[in-house]
């Protein structure tokens, strides 16, 4: 939360720490859900798998709350200045969470459906992958819940990295394809499950430029970095 | 282009100083909203802008404010002349225990600005209509002011203040009375007048503020705090006693 002083009006400021708290509830959750999503897919568990898919739902009743939330604060409030950005800025970020939580669930289901375990070249780069978005994701909460425009810069910076791993996996992805006709399932899932980690990776970095600007009062300027170079085979 | 400019404006009631310093330059045809919490020096330094200060004997204004690049401070300054260019809206609503007919032409009349019953007609008529009023009361322009609603008495002041054509307005809390039909009225009006118009207005509504103003200016403690563009203000002031203030977390 911001360190600003108190409201005069108590309620007010309950309402503002409620907001702030579910956007980090529902961001842990996500981490859970992506964590839980790749680990059913390496390890070809199912009770993983089901667990993101019930889970879900949990995420979603967290951004209509949050929608509920900001909803009340714009309409008997009206906030101003830093509130407004704290109001704004939350339903931004939940909108972006639930995307998070969607693209993680579709990662579970499409593990429900691998013919058979990965072999450790795939689990190597998916890991990486999906360790690096994970990353990406904690830190951009952790920028959030510290109010801090650096961590965000750095997320909104490390999302390259992201790009190019992600690259890589879809790479990885078409050779293991073309390898043998029999991995047809699993390799188009999996370059479903490459494309989901790198959306996940852009929703994270929209969250970074909304905690900039939640901080800061000016929007992130110029490109996001991009590597969207995939190499013609 | 700045048609007012305050610059090192003081103003003490007696011992008791109320304004410290206050440099600030007003843009023309525009809307500045002056706000901050009571006893701040908001109303007092709108009152230094037509020389109301001077009716209280105590009062004592130094510094300069330029208005057209003349020192309306200036001991030479003609202050008639000067509330001619500078019309005023209060607080609460107050028409002359006249017509509504005389409480339009009464200005015009004592400034000489007409030279025939017809005139005054066409002034009156402007008038009123400038001020959205026209309509509601063109049927009953000899009927006794003050037993119109509080939102057309209010509009009644407004027709008052701008039938000398002034070139600045300055309100005082001038919806403060009012309901929220007659204050989007006057909010509507505002917006109208700053065509032709500088309009000052002291508010204690945030929202109005923000509603109705160009730039607005945040006084605490007799200091001009921040002052600056309204959405700049209102989305990220610059100043850590500006933000406490509009969010509702003063002291």
């Amino acid at each position: 939360m911001n360190n600003n002083a108190p409201h005069t009006v108590k309620s007010y400021e309950i309402e503002l720490v409620n907001l702030n708290n579910n956007i980090v509830k529902m961001g842990t959750l996500c981490e859970e859900a992506l964590r839980r999503s790749i680990k059913a897919l390496i390890t070809n568990n199912a009770e993983e798998a089901d667990k993101v898919i019930k889970n879900d739902e949990e995420i979603d009743k967290y951004e209509n709350l949050i929608e509920q939330q900001v909803v009340n604060l714009i309409a008997l409030r009206q906030p101003l200045a830093i509130d407004l950005r704290e109001t704004v800025t939350a339903l931004k970020i939940s909108s972006d969470l639930e995307r998070i939580g969607d693209l993680s669930k579709n990662i579970a289901k499409r593990s429900l459906l691998l013919s058979n375990k990965l072999n450790n070249n795939l689990i190597d780069i998916f890991t990486a992958l999906s360790e690096k978005v994970q990353k990406q994701l904690k830190s951009v909460i952790d920028s959030y819940l510290e109010r801090s425009s650096s961590i965000a810069i750095d997320v909104w910076e490390n999302d390259e990295k992201v790009d190019e791993m992600t690259n890589q996996c879809m790479q990885a992805s078409i050779d293991f394809l073309k390898e043998d006709k029999n991995n047809l399932q699993n390799g188009t899932h999996l370059l479903f499950v490459s494309k989901n980690l790198e959306r996940m990776g852009d929703h994270t970095t929209n969250i970074a430029e909304q905690v900039y600007f939640l901080v800061r009062g000016e929007y992130l300027e110029g490109d996001r970095p991009k590597n969207s170079e995939i190499k013609n085979t | 282009m700045k048609k007012i400019k305050a610059k090192n404006v003081n103003v003490a009631y007696g011992s008791k100083q109320a304004l410290f310093d206050i440099n600030i330059d007003i843009e023309e045809k525009q809307v500045t909203a002056l706000i901050g919490p009571s006893g701040c020096g908001k109303s007092t330094f709108l009152r230094c802008l037509n020389r109301m200060n001077d009716v209280i004997d105590i009062c004592k204004v130094t510094g300069e404010i330029y208005i057209n690049d003349f020192n309306i401070l200036d001991k030479n300054c003609d202050v008639v002349r000067l509330r001619e260019k500078i019309g005023m809206v209060f607080q609460k609503p107050n028409p002359f225990p006249k017509t509504i007919y005389e409480n339009i032409a009464y200005g015009p009349t004592i400034h000489g600005m007409t030279q025939s019953k017809v005139e005054m007609d066409e002034v009156v008529e402007t008038s009123l209509k400038k001020a959205a009023l026209w309509n509601e009361v063109k049927d009953r322009l000899h009927e006794i002011g003050t037993g119109l609603s509080g939102g057309q008495q209010q509009r009644l002041c407004i027709a008052r203040a701008i039938s000398v054509r002034p070139e600045v307005i300055l309100m005082d809390e001038p919806c403060s009375a009012l309901d929220p039909i007659a204050t989007a009225q006057i909010e509507e009006l505002i917006d109208e007048l700053k065509n032709e118009h500088t309009i000052i207005i002291v508010t204690h509504s945030m929202a109005q503020a923000a509603r109705v103003s160009q730039n607005t200016g945040f006084f605490h403690l007799g200091n001009l705090i921040e002052y600056g563009l309204t959405d700049k203000i209102f989305k990220n002031p610059e100043n850590q006693k500006t933000q406490d203030y509009i969010t509702g977390r003063f002291g």
